[in-house]
């Protein structure tokens, strides 16, 4: 046996252990090393003094630029600068050469572009690169050249995403050479693969952090170093997606990626060892719609029960989950709530990056349900997982989120930057014949399909959104301030929408004079606000306080309610109830369907012009749940609902000068969820034996 | 004469022994770490981690540099640095520090105040606005009430009482942008033509009516050096080294000849 064959059989080992997902619990020391980010920054005065009321502050947490792998294919060029700036206020460029500008300037931002393989695919497009000299790196040479930045390239670029890119991906080098070395030593798994260059990957890395650190300015603007962890189970394909900030200019030297480890709970480890150094940072899970049910699963990452300790785990590192996005909105699902009217809105049914788009199993991959999950859960002494706040963001891949129905380019760049791309217009001959053409070229299945005797394109894009934003109430414009509203869970999710939503809880909240002006004052004293659990007094019945405001460039508002959900205490059955508590327009709740009547606003779809005279500027009121049971836990969330709009699709054929696709939705009404209020009864004595 | 030139080969032959010898010698195997590289190594450790390492981490720092460097070498040993694009980059890079070095780190005053005057732009202050404001609400017979609380005012000193706004009653120097986002473009070109300490209203927003009371306008202006110096100084310094980079890569261009194949099909 001589030394290289004993070599082999180690490097073949590490790999089949890597390879096969036997990968369990592997630290890597080199991820945990630290780096300061920071720049020197003029000290600012900063004069707005910080408001113990707090303000609501709108951002967008998921946004890709071109050093995320698939942006990059997408034709994307622009770098976390950019995005930065148009986060600020100013207009960028789409890559297929129209201006992106925001109709407001946002309050914070985070890239947060893939960590696998962040910054790789630009260094195989550089014909000078060492990487571009791989065979398989050909296809990409020169992709984002401005002149091969085109619509007609929008076949070869879904190519490259879905088949080229994966093939070349995963090869590592032979066992005797140096880089296997360096990768067993510094732990480092990603060093050996002969797709990636470390360098390459570090300083794109140290781009983005920079980027944020240039961006950042106390009391006027806020920005989090941060990427995405894109990883997904092997069984199903469930997608497992979760973005990841970090609260300090101190980040680690490389971001956690799914090469290091496919298990999220890997994940919660290194930011749990992170933390231990004094580096704060929260993962947020997003797309759970397209998980097929895995998002929020009843078992662990490998199938074994789920314990107090995960339950706990999960919680510290992710308080908040991304529920509405342009990949649509996590609430819930016609299927899971048949008795919730609203529950058929932006449902995304296709698993995340399938191809063939593939069905994607509703139970588990929604928020209301994952509470009751989790309620379940705890009721079987297991701790509760999921007990976590609610934001929106956008995902956008080309730097600039588009949160407006009239304005929307969805965000995979070259592939869905058009009307026709997106499925919303009707294909022209030309196109038609296009996507013809690559289908035989590629030997894909023909994406066009005929509705009422037009032809579209069928490529998904049409069940995506013009959402969607992420609100904190913090009490000043800081980085600090903003994560640890994150943290407390004192957050709402928009669908775009600048609407705003306070929400309180506690026992005496009906002795507070709705028309004080210490109302807020008051309300935070005597109770406790969205993302906290309020806890029983002597089985007293709780009251909640709910406060609405439009967006004042948005559509006025029609009714505010409150979703309740509960799992029996004798037999463990999950329930849910939606009640309206405020009606516009004077309107009164109908005290046995619990609904507002019809506030009789319409959109006129020739023109998208709303009624002008209906709706509500703000809503306010006190409530007390009719049908409380002090023993049993419960959470409460509030849903904030717009006058109806005209959606994105019926926009684009408006603009167009054609009809509106008959099978979509011609109008939407945008939303806002507010975190829940958990309801703890006194612990019962009562021992209940799981059947 | 044969003797001789067997002597000459003999001392060339010596020569080329030690040559050897000495050559060897670079090249051992040894790792010399020096007390000045200990001491930045555990410091900074220190720095990011906040405390002293233990023996156990002084111990895995040491191999991390080990390695490293062990690893380094053999790379230079395979030749790796050669038309290596990251290493020409890192290099390219370190000569751009040096140069930018090379320039003086104190401006003098004149010519930081040429520099300011030039880019005033770049240091302006915008105006802010602090005011109060009752807020009556659409929801509720705003324009009807608002003028009646307003008039009650005026002719009885009665107090406006209004109803609680969402962001609250009181804002502090607030910029133009700050008050658009929070009332609308119509409430800021209000409070921007309101006269100071006095209560004026109704005045409409898309929320309904309010009546304000502008309290302080702090005008936009140019701040004087002193104020802003640390920025001015790290923008001319920027700009400064920007500079004589160009100039630097200026005079040395000169000396280069480029050839790129005129056939090349572009």
């Amino acid at each position: 046996m001589n030394k290289s064959f004993i070599g082999l059989v180690v490097v073949s080992t590490i790999f089949l252990i890597y390879a096969t997902g036997f990968y369990t619990n592997f630290q890597t020391d080199s991820a945990l090393e630290i780096v300061d980010f920071s720049i020197d920054q003029p000290e600012t005065e900063n004069a707005a003094p910080s408001n113990p009321d707090r303000i609501p502050l709108y951002g967008d947490l998921h946004v890709h630029t071109k050093y995320s792998f698939d942006a990059y294919i997408f034709g994307v060029t622009a770098t976390p600068y950019d995005a930065y700036r148009y986060a600020k206020g100013e207009a960028i460029k789409h890559p297929l050469g129209f201006d992106m500008k925001l109709r407001e300037p946002l309050d914070f931002y985070a890239v947060t572009d893939h960590g696998f393989y962040m910054g790789m695919i630009e260094n195989y497009a550089d014909t000078s690169s060492e990487m571009s000299k791989n065979e398989w790196t050909k296809p990409m040479h020169n992709l984002n050249r401005p002149e091969n930045v085109t619509v007609d390239s929008l076949g070869a670029r879904a190519d490259l995403f879905s088949s080229v890119l994966t093939q070349a991906i995963v090869k590592p080098y032979p066992y005797w050479h140096p880089k296997v070395w360096k990768a067993w030593f510094t732990n480092n798994i990603q060093v050996a693969l002969q797709s990636f260059d470390y360098d390459v990957h570090k300083s794109a890395w140290a781009d983005v952090a920079n980027a944020a650190e240039e961006f950042n300015k106390p009391g006027e603007f806020t920005t989090f170093i941060g990427y995405e962890f894109t990883t997904s189970t092997d069984v199903e394909g469930g997608n497992l997606h979760r973005n990841v900030i970090f609260n300090s200019s101190n980040a680690p030297i490389r971001p956690w990626t799914r090469i290091d480890s496919i298990n999220p709970e890997d994940l919660w480890t290194w930011m749990d060892g992170l933390r231990d150094k004094g580096v704060d940072s929260l993962a947020m899970p997003h797309n759970s719609n397209g998980s097929n049910g895995q998002m929020f699963e009843v078992e662990t990452f490998r199938g074994n029960p789920i314990s107090i300790e995960y339950a706990e785990k999960r919680m510290r590192n992710e308080p908040v989950v991304e529920m509405t996005q342009v990949k649509g909105t996590s609430d819930t699902h016609p299927l899971l709530s048949p008795d919730d009217e609203w529950a058929d809105f932006e449902i995304m049914d296709k698993r995340v990056g399938s191809r063939p788009p593939t069905y994607s199993m509703p139970q588990g991959g929604y928020v209301r349900d994952a509470y009751l999950r989790g309620l379940t859960l705890d009721w079987e002494g297991r701790g509760n997982p999921y007990k976590f706040g609610l934001i929106g963001s956008s995902d956008t891949h080309t730097g600039a989120g588009g949160f407006d129905e009239d304005n929307y380019w969805s965000k995979a760049g070259v592939l869905d930057g058009t009307d026709m791309g997106r499925g919303s217009v009707p294909l022209t001959p030309d196109r038609i014949e296009q996507l013809e053409e690559y289908a035989e070229l590629y030997d894909q299945p023909i994406s066009i399909q005929d509705i009422e005797g037009r032809t579209y394109a069928d490529v998904g894009f049409d069940q995506w959104s013009a959402s969607g934003l992420a609100v904190a109430w913090a009490e000043e414009n800081t980085r600090d301030s903003i994560f640890q509203a994150f943290k407390r869970k004192e957050t709402f999710a928009t669908t775009g929408t600048r609407m705003a939503v306070r929400f309180f809880a506690g026992f005496d909240m009906q002795s507070i004079d709705l028309d004080s002006e210490d109302m807020v004052k008051n309300a935070y004293a005597k109770g406790v606000t969205m993302g906290a659990d309020l806890f029983s007094q002597d089985n007293q019945t709780p009251q909640f306080l709910v406060w609405a405001q439009r967006d004042k460039l948005g559509a006025p508002l029609q009714r505010v309610q409150i979703i309740k959900g509960w799992v029996e205490n004798a037999s463990g059955t999950p329930k849910e109830k939606i009640y309206d508590v405020a009606c516009s327009d004077g309107l009164t709740v109908d005290p046995i369907t619990n609904r507002c009547p019809d506030n009789g606003a319409k959109v006129n779809i020739n023109n998208c012009s709303i009624s002008s005279d209906v709706g509500a500027v703000e809503l306010k009121t006190t409530w007390v749940d009719p049908d409380f049971d002090p023993t049993i836990k419960a959470f409460y969330y509030v849903r904030v609902l717009e006058n109806p709009t005209c959606r994105w699709s019926t926009w684009d054929a408006l603009k167009a000068g054609v009809k509106p696709r008959p099978d979509l939705d011609e109008t939407i009404q945008e939303r806002a969820w507010s975190s829940p209020i958990w309801y703890i009864p006194k612990s019962s004595k009562l021992n209940i034996i799981p059947l | 004469m044969n003797l001789r030139i067997l002597v000459f080969f003999a001392i060339g032959l010596l020569i080329f022994f030690l040559d050897i010898g000495f050559n060897s010698e670079q090249n051992s195997k040894d790792i010399y770490i020096s007390d000045q590289e200990l001491t930045s190594l555990l410091s900074a450790w220190k720095s990011q981690v906040g405390r002293p390492p233990s023996d156990e981490e002084i111990v895995s720092i040491i191999n991390n540099f080990v390695q490293e460097e062990i690893l380094y070498r053999e790379a230079l040993l395979l030749e790796l640095d050669q038309e290596d694009r990251i290493i020409k980059r890192r290099l390219a890079q370190k000569i751009t520090f040096l140069k930018q070095e090379t320039i003086p780190d104190d401006p003098s005053q004149e010519e930081l105040e040429n520099f300011f005057d030039l880019n005033k732009d770049n240091y302006f202050v915008p105006a802010t606005y602090s005011f109060s404001h009752h807020y009556f609400s659409k929801e509720s017979n705003a324009k009807e009430r608002a003028a009646k609380a307003f008039n009650g005012y005026k002719t009885n000193g009665t107090e406006i009482i209004g109803d609680p706004f969402f962001l609250g009653k009181n804002f502090y120097q607030n910029s133009a942008n700050e008050i658009k986002k929070n009332f609308g473009e119509l409430f800021f070109s209000t409070i921007e033509n309101l006269s100071l300490n006095e209560w004026s209203g109704p005045h409409e927003s898309v929320f309904g009516q309010h009546i304000i009371l502008l309290k302080e306008v702090q005008n936009g202006f140019s701040p004087p050096l002193e104020k802003v110096l640390i920025k001015v100084q790290q923008d001319y310094l920027s700009q400064a080294q920007d500079k004589a980079i160009d100039e630097y890569i200026n005079e040395i261009r000169s000396q280069y000849r480029v050839i790129i194949n005129p056939d090349y099909k572009f």
